[in-house]
């Protein structure tokens, strides 16, 4: 298998950690190779922030994600995006929060960019805000396809306290059917 | 285990957990059996100490944090004066507050664990971002003449195993001893397969103490190339305990004789069991044209570096000290003369390529060096490898 290479950016206090840790521990479940880095700025909170996660079935050294190799990158923060799109391959998916991350036209072009209001599904639909981690996790892994949905759900579920289990797994269900809705759409129109 | 990430025993009998490099030096402490952590919070250092706020309770032992870095290491003394094994954990601008503490340490002989988790400097220089710049400062972190003891880990599972040595060590050479972690190891999270804490505690060997009759006790009065023997305190066995120079009950002196000693000991308590302390990875070397020398989180970049060269035909190895000090000189030595391409590679502007210089009594050594904070990328380093050989 090749390696998968997956970026998650936002800023210093949404919780973008979290997401990819439970990718890296699920595929570690699974018998393979999962890495997770992340990188702050000084500026914990409000500062932009990326999470690398690199999957595989062969030993992982170097644990950091190499520009131009990354397939998918989602983003919640404006500010991150910009620093970080570059990194993503020509072609790769680009899911972004359309009410704060604004790709300009040339971006569409060059990525396919995917706008699905995370942070809102989280905030009004789950009603839990720190869920958006979830939602995000439930979209790349739609998208991308790269666990076994019962051992990703159960890695999330380990990280959560119990009394949270309940909405992360409703927030899993919906990020999971606006990425399937989303996917339609795409076919729809192609 | 923290986390809730599930700990699975392979067919080898060894642990698998999936945790990042801070959390794994705090679990290997907790395994080996320290009962006090002091410190002070600081990035990329926190987890150690975040770990430890939970787990060293747990287990009846104590994780305090403390007003300022000077007071953490402070009182981490004062516990292992008492008779327990004890650490703290800062990075490089928190060495630079305990420094005057860590060589109080080194002059009266207190086995501590010290780890660095090392970010770019100098002063509070990058604080997220990964570096190797600590590495002369681990070596002489105090004034004055003495031997450090610094562990380098290189990989997840080193953070924790080279944490379980670190106690070991400071427990048979009565001196603090440094782990090198770095911000890109400590707060990495994959797997790592470490030994069960049952074999951690079953290799323990307990700190040497005198138990003839107090009277009798000298605490300093060793043989020439061994450590101190410092029973805890408060237990009958009378010592004084100072940071000047002192004789074999600790008492202050200006004795030529006695002041040569002292300092010639804390040299060769060291310098004459290297072999109890060196501890280096070949990582294919045999056939190699190329050696390239690295340490910590940069050679997870050298070994990808290494594969991808191989594919390309072109001959690399590496070689890494794991102890960086001592450094292990005549293995370097050796390789010098073994080896025409060598080139050091670390995250500073060439700190231990002296040493490598020094050790082969070479000069012509290329470097790769970086200080601005990123990480080596494998490309970075097959790049200047084509360049240079």
């Amino acid at each position: 298998m090749a390696r998968d290479v997956l970026r998650f950016t936002g800023v210093g206090g949404q919780g973008v950690l979290l997401a990819g840790e439970i990718f890296a521990s699920a595929k570690i479940n699974l018998g393979g190779y999962g890495v997770k880095t992340a990188t702050y700025t000084s500026q914990v909170r409000g500062g932009p922030t990326v999470v690398d996660i690199q999957l595989d079935d062969e030993e992982i050294w170097y644990p950091f994600a190499i520009d131009g190799q990354i397939d998918f990158m989602l983003s919640v923060a404006d500010v991150s995006y910009q620093q970080f799109k570059n990194g993503v391959r020509e072609g790769g998916t680009i899911v972004v929060d359309p009410f704060l991350v604004h790709p300009t036209e040339e971006d569409r072009k060059k990525w396919n960019i995917v706008e699905i209001p995370i942070i809102t599904i989280a905030k009004e639909e789950v009603k839990l805000v720190l869920t958006q981690s979830v939602v995000a996790l439930a979209i790349a892994n739609t998208y991308l396809n790269l666990i076994d949905e019962k051992t990703l759900v159960d890695t999330m579920l380990s990280k959560v306290p119990e009394r949270f289990h309940k909405p992360n797994l409703l927030a899993y269900e919906l990020g999971k059917k606006y990425a399937l809705e989303a996917i339609e759409k795409a076919k729809a129109t192609a | 285990m923290a986390g809730g990430d599930k700990v699975v025993i392979n067919a080898d009998g060894k642990r698998e957990v999936v945790m990042i490099g801070n959390h794994l030096a705090g679990l290997a402490a907790v395994d080996s059996g320290c009962k006090l952590f002091g410190g002070y919070p600081i990035t990329p250092s926190s987890e150690v100490m975040e770990y430890l706020s939970d787990a060293l309770p747990a287990v009846g032992g104590v994780c305090i944090q403390m007003e300022d870095e000077i007071a953490g290491v402070a009182v981490a003394t004062g516990a292992a004066m008492s008779g327990v094994r004890a650490m703290t954990a800062t990075s490089g601008p928190g060495i630079s507050l305990k420094a005057e503490n860590l060589g109080l340490a080194q002059m009266a002989e207190v086995p501590l664990v010290v780890v660095n988790v090392m970010r770019g400097g100098p002063s509070t220089g990058l604080p997220t971002r990964v570096a190797q710049g600590d590495i002369n400062q681990a070596k002489n972190p105090s004034h004055g003449d003495y031997k450090s003891i610094a562990l380098c880990a290189g990989t997840l599972a080193e953070c924790y195993t080279e944490t379980v040595r670190a106690f070991n060590l400071a427990d048979r050479f009565m001196q603090p001893v440094f782990v090198l972690l770095d911000a890109t190891l400590g707060l990495m999270h994959a797997k790592a397969v470490i030994p069960t804490a049952e074999e951690v505690k079953a290799n323990i060997v307990p700190r040497k103490k005198f138990e003839g009759d107090p009277k009798d006790y000298k605490p300093y009065g060793v043989a020439q190339d061994e450590p101190a023997v410092l029973n805890p305190m408060f237990q009958g066995y009378r010592y004084h305990f100072t940071g000047l120079h002192h004789d074999a009950m600790g008492f202050p002196t200006e004795e030529i004789e006695t002041c040569r000693k002292l300092i010639d000991r804390l040299f060769r308590k060291i310098d004459e069991h290297r072999d109890e302390i060196e501890s280096n990875e070949e990582y294919m070397l045999e056939d190699a044209d190329i050696l390239l020398i690295g340490y910590g989180s940069a050679s997870l970049s050298i070994k990808e570096a290494v594969n991808r060269l191989r594919e390309e035909g072109i001959k690399a190895g590496m070689f890494r000290p794991i102890t960086v000090w001592p450094s292990p000189e005549e293995r370097m030595n050796e390789l010098g003369k073994k080896f025409d391409k060598v080139m050091v590679v670390e995250l500073n502007q060439g700190q231990y390529l002296e040493e490598v210089q020094r050790s082969m009594g070479r000069r012509d050594i290329e470097k790769l060096t970086k200080t601005n904070g990123r990480p080596f990328s494998p490309q970075d380093i097959i790049d200047k490898v084509k360049e240079v050989f």
